[in-house]
């Protein structure tokens, strides 16, 4: 067992874990946090993505030991108790999500990309969308919803919008 | 603000009461606020205003917020993973499966194999897919033997330790092959073919007579996995009472339930299926998968038990769309007008029947095309190859004879030299026409759509855009 130290959406956690086990396995099994999903274990479809010190990692292929010491950021750091993060209401407003098991990793592949650059161009978008398959939207409201919160239509807080 | 129908602003409301902003307090945990007692009905034969409109779900918000729970995102008390063993070969006779060895390993706490299913066979029309294959195994997803461990990584673990031996059988993969006569039956004494369909219309012989021009046409498509994000994945619990409860991704929970009782030989009032979310269907998990199994590992271990699909399992033990072959015979007269039309669809089944019987059906009736053609003849069948089966997948056959005949309508259209939107506004169905079956069709809008559609995008005929 090795013992991974590591900040989770602002708060220390610990946990001593099997030197095999993936960064999402000890989100989703051992904190709880089961909003980063296990799609392929693989790599390829980007439901498991996260936020590590400001980059986006798919967390299937991450082991629990190389996130040690480092900040991870998941879909359930975004929204506060006051208000949605502006990305998961333009989602929600734009319909973005239908079965929604892609949207977890879809919304952090945008917070990640809008963090870095402010006006993403849409083929910017399509870019940082790349690792993020989703089989039931076509992508296009959620590139439409990333727009949105880019021009700033979705800055409001939702708790004070009208 | 434009001004929204009452349904759509009444639906907002309803949506808002919910008040869903507090449960933001504990991220990781289920809503501390209290659900409406009031839910939206929709009224039967109201036309819902969706044209135009932004469509929202309910339910979205929570899954924006990494909330909603899908299978894999549950956990009962004392819950045991569980791994299935597939074959790997994809026609063989099953001689021995040693399970000793990954019963032997700490952690493992049940194993079973097709010999532990009560009745090892289900299907929603044939009763040919077995649950874990016992005695021949017909693709190389067929699932051998699973077991259940305390964690996942031990359940895979142990799969591996199952030896099976097998008596490999020449597999058959050709649908042409499975077709002929002299092929060994795959599911004896079942045929091969087990699934024909004809439709009949006018006299395809004069209709060929008359024609200026006769076009002939073979077409194929591929496989298709439906690749849901969410792999299947199902959950059993039993009380001590032998109730049996099974959280599952089933998309047809109904059905799911009667091919589960007959499985495990457990009446259907001792059975209840909790459908969760799921997260994506799109006719792959319109039948059982891991339930049987897991019902039996639960049963076994005495606790419950819950199985994940892998992705690889997702493509090799799940349901795919049907490959077809389809070969088209098309007289025309000389301004283009169908007159006679002959069809012989070939469906690929793959290992078990599942739901080939509708897709057979609905590709036959659907193979003339939206056209009116008044001598017709389509015939269709599916055969049994060893390969991944096939089933429901959105459309039922339906895409894949529209690939067909939409692709000759562009090389009749080629041929004689005219525009391919006008050799289909001159076939397609009117108000009225009557369709290959000999319905009578209502609300018929081929042309006005058709039309539409071209001045949308600026079609300039003959290929061209304005
Ligand atoms: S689960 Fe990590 S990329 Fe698919
Ligand atoms: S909403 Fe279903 S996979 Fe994206």
């Amino acid at each position: 067992m090795t013992k991974v130290t590591l900040n989770v959406n602002g708060e220390t956690r610990t946990a001593s874990v099997p030197p095999e086990m993936t960064l999402l396995r000890l989100l989703r099994e051992e904190f709880g946090l089961t909003g980063a999903k296990l799609g392929c274990d693989v790599g390829d479809c980007g439901a498991c993505t996260v936020i590590v010190d400001g980059k986006t990692v798919n967390s299937c292929l991450m082991l629990a030991p190389q996130a040690d010491g480092r900040d991870v950021l998941t879909v359930e750091g975004l929204a506060t108790m006051e208000r949605l993060h502006p990305i998961q209401k333009a989602f929600e407003e734009k319909g973005s999500l239908q079965c929604g098991f892609c949207g977890p990793g879809v919304i952090m592949s945008a917070k990640a990309l809008l963090d870095e650059n402010p006006d993403p161009s849409v083929l910017e978008i399509r870019d940082a969308l790349a690792g993020n398959l989703c089989r039931c939207t076509g992508y296009s409201k959620m590139i439409e919803a990333i727009q949105d919160v880019a021009r700033g239509d979705n800055r409001q807080p939702v708790g004070e919008s009208a | 603000m434009e001004k929204k129908p009452a349904a759509v602003v009444e639906r907002e409301a309803r949506v808002e009461t919910r008040d869903v902003v507090e449960m933001l307090r504990a991220p990781a945990a289920a809503p501390l606020v209290p659900l409406p007692l009031e839910v939206l009905v929709p009224e039967a034969r109201q036309q819902t205003p969706a044209v135009r409109q932004r469509a929202t779900r309910p339910d979205c918000r929570l899954h924006g917020l990494g909330q909603t729970k899908y299978i894999d995102d549950m956990y009962l008390p004392g819950m045991l993973y569980a791994k299935i063993k597939r074959a790997g070969i994809a026609s063989a006779r099953i001689l021995s499966v040693d399970t000793k060895e990954a019963e032997a390993m700490p952690g493992v706490v049940a194993v079973i194999t097709g010999r532990d299913v009560p009745v090892n066979s289900f299907g929603p029309s044939l009763k040919d897919q077995p649950v874990l294959a016992d005695e021949r195994v017909f693709h190389a997803g067929d699932g051998v033997a699973a077991v259940a461990a305390v964690t996942e990584q031990i359940a895979a673990e142990a799969i591996e330790k199952i030896k099976v031996e097998y008596e490999p059988i020449r597999p058959v993969l050709d649908p042409f092959e499975s077709l002929k006569l002299e092929t060994p039956g795959l599911h004896a004494p079942n045929p091969n073919i087990y699934g024909h369909k004809v439709i009949k219309k006018g006299d395809v012989a004069k209709g060929f007579a008359e024609s200026y021009r006769i076009f002939e046409g073979s077409y194929r498509t591929q496989m298709v996995e439906h690749v849901p994000l969410e792999p299947h994945a199902s959950i059993a619990t039993w009380d001590p009472n032998g109730r049996l409860t099974i959280y599952s991704t089933l998309g047809r929970i109904t059905l799911g339930r009667a091919d589960i009782s007959r499985t495990l030989g457990v009446p259907m009032s001792r059975i209840r299926i909790i459908a969760t979310i799921v997260g994506g269907n799109f006719g792959g998990k319109n039948e059982i998968t891991t339930e049987p199994v897991v019902a039996l590992l639960a049963k076994k271990s005495g606790r419950p038990v819950k199985c994940t699909f892998t992705r690889p399992e997702e493509f090799a033990s799940s349901t795919t769309r049907h490959p077809l072959v389809m070969d088209y015979k098309t007289g025309v007269s000389r301004e283009g007008r169908i007159l006679a039309r002959q069809i012989r669809l070939v469906l690929d089944g793959g290992a078990y029947c599942s739901w080939s019987e509708t897709t057979l059906g609905k590709a036959c009736i659907l193979s003339a095309g939206p056209y009116q053609i008044d001598n017709l003849y389509a015939e269709a069948f599916v055969v049994y190859t060893n390969k991944t089966m096939t089933g429901a997948m959105r459309g039922f056959g339906a895409p894949q004879v529209c690939f067909a005949y939409e692709s000759q309508m562009d090389d009749i259209a080629t041929a004689l030299n005219i525009d391919p939107l006008e050799i289909r506004m001159l076939n397609a169905l009117k108000e009225g026409s009557l369709s290959p079956t000999s319905q009578k069709l209502h609300s018929v809008v081929v042309r006005e759509t058709l039309l539409q559609a071209a001045q949308r995008f600026g079609w300039n005929g003959n290929g061209a855009r304005s």
